[in-house]
């Protein structure tokens, strides 16, 4: 196969492209991408600060750099979660790049913060990816805000954001549907969040953080087991193959055509948001659901004290 | 005979009779696009051609969210 800008031998085929690229071309491409979902999306501008969310993985770590070689004042966020045999080698990745790249970088520690993710485990009966993944978003927004950051970039890719639509389809989820894309303006206590891989695939960026060198976390996590989302990725891998760039139009007749209905239902009966009465971050439940989260982990470790 | 090494389950596969990357994938039962491929280094597209003798690392990149 030959690279489709320069002809020479190409290293990385892109069936839902009808192109295929060499190591010098293939990030150009990438960069294109990028730069096109960040102008057609308005993520920010130049004159803006980002918060990089990074879990050591390809995507985070991939958007990270890319954003930095295109010029944007980046600084990047890496939760901790504590996890023994993980948390360390994930973080290890992390502020091993961001020196080798001189890029700056902040940490929080889930240790520090009174809520490891093993005492969760332990001591909350609901899914620990979902709550995890709660407190992460707590914590990225709490920092974005506090930090005077403009927006928060995440380095979820197409992939994530098709599996994850169609996982809220099959529930029809009218919340979730209502505010998922690729940009989440700021409101009411709530950062600007940006997703600007949401055109690339998970192949893409892996293609991009092999040619880059990137040195990535991708231990699976010991608590998480993404059987659904995993199940949903690989059915729409199938969907791909037979009919390459289907995952895009889903994704992209979504954002034009569904979305605009779900937000338009949800403003109608969608529950008003508050400060919690704890910590002030916005809730529609009067207490925010990690403060709830930390109560019921004091009063399970109290418990277990006394018994 | 091809060596695989096996990303991220850390697994060494020898397959035998595999004669392109494409037919490699095959065989693990992977979509072009769910997995690189590369040998010495260089990634390599599902049309190039293997020697035997040769060593790949497949790397599959779904992660799990």
């Amino acid at each position: 196969m030959k690279c489709s800008r320069c002809k020479q031998l190409a290293c990385v085929s892109l069936p839902s492209h009808h192109s295929g690229f060499c190591a010098e071309c293939y990030p150009i491409f990438f960069t294109r991408q990028v730069e096109t979902a960040i102008r057609r999306e308005k993520m920010f501008t130049h004159d803006e600060r980002i918060l990089v969310a990074l879990s050591g993985g390809k995507d985070s770590l991939s958007l990270m750099l890319e954003l930095a070689f295109q010029g944007y004042d980046v600084t990047g966020l890496h939760i901790d979660l504590g996890i023994p045999g993980s948390s360390e080698k994930a973080r290890a990745k992390v502020e091993n790049f961001c020196t080798a790249h001189g890029l700056s970088l902040q940490v929080l520690e889930m240790e520090k913060e009174g809520l490891p993710i093993p005492d969760i485990k332990e001591h909350v009966k609901r899914p620990v990816c979902s709550v995890c993944g709660r407190i992460k978003r707590h914590h990225f927004n709490r920092i974005a805000l506090e930090g005077g950051y403009d927006a928060l970039a995440t380095g979820h890719n197409l992939d994530d954001e098709v599996a994850r639509l169609f996982a809220n389809t099959l529930r029809w989820d009218t919340a979730y549907l209502s505010d998922q894309g690729p940009v989440l303006p700021a409101r009411q206590g709530f950062t600007r969040k940006v997703k600007p891989l949401f055109r690339l695939s998970e192949f893409e960026t892996a293609n991009y953080a092999f040619l880059k060198d990137i040195e990535i976390h991708s231990d699976p996590c010991p608590y998480a087991s993404g059987a659904s989302f995993t199940s949903h990725k690989e059915l729409w891998g199938e969907l791909e193959h037979r009919s390459p760039g289907q995952k895009f139009q889903f994704y992209q007749g979504f954002l034009k055509n569904g979305k605009p209905a779900f937000a338009a239902r949800e403003q109608e009966i969608g529950e008003p948001l508050a400060p919690c009465i704890e910590c002030g971050s916005p809730t529609s439940a009067g207490t925010c659901s990690v403060c709830r989260i930390k109560a019921a982990v004091r009063e399970s470790k109290a418990k277990a004290a006394e018994a | 005979m091809i060596t695989i090494h096996l990303e991220p389950d850390n697994e060494v596969i020898e397959l035998h009779g595999t004669k392109t990357v494409l037919a490699v994938l095959n065989r693990l039962k992977l979509r072009s696009t769910m997995a690189i491929v590369a040998r010495d280094g260089q990634l390599l597209t599902p049309d190039r051609r293997l020697n035997p003798g040769e060593t790949l690392m497949v790397r599959k990149v779904t992660s799990a969210g």
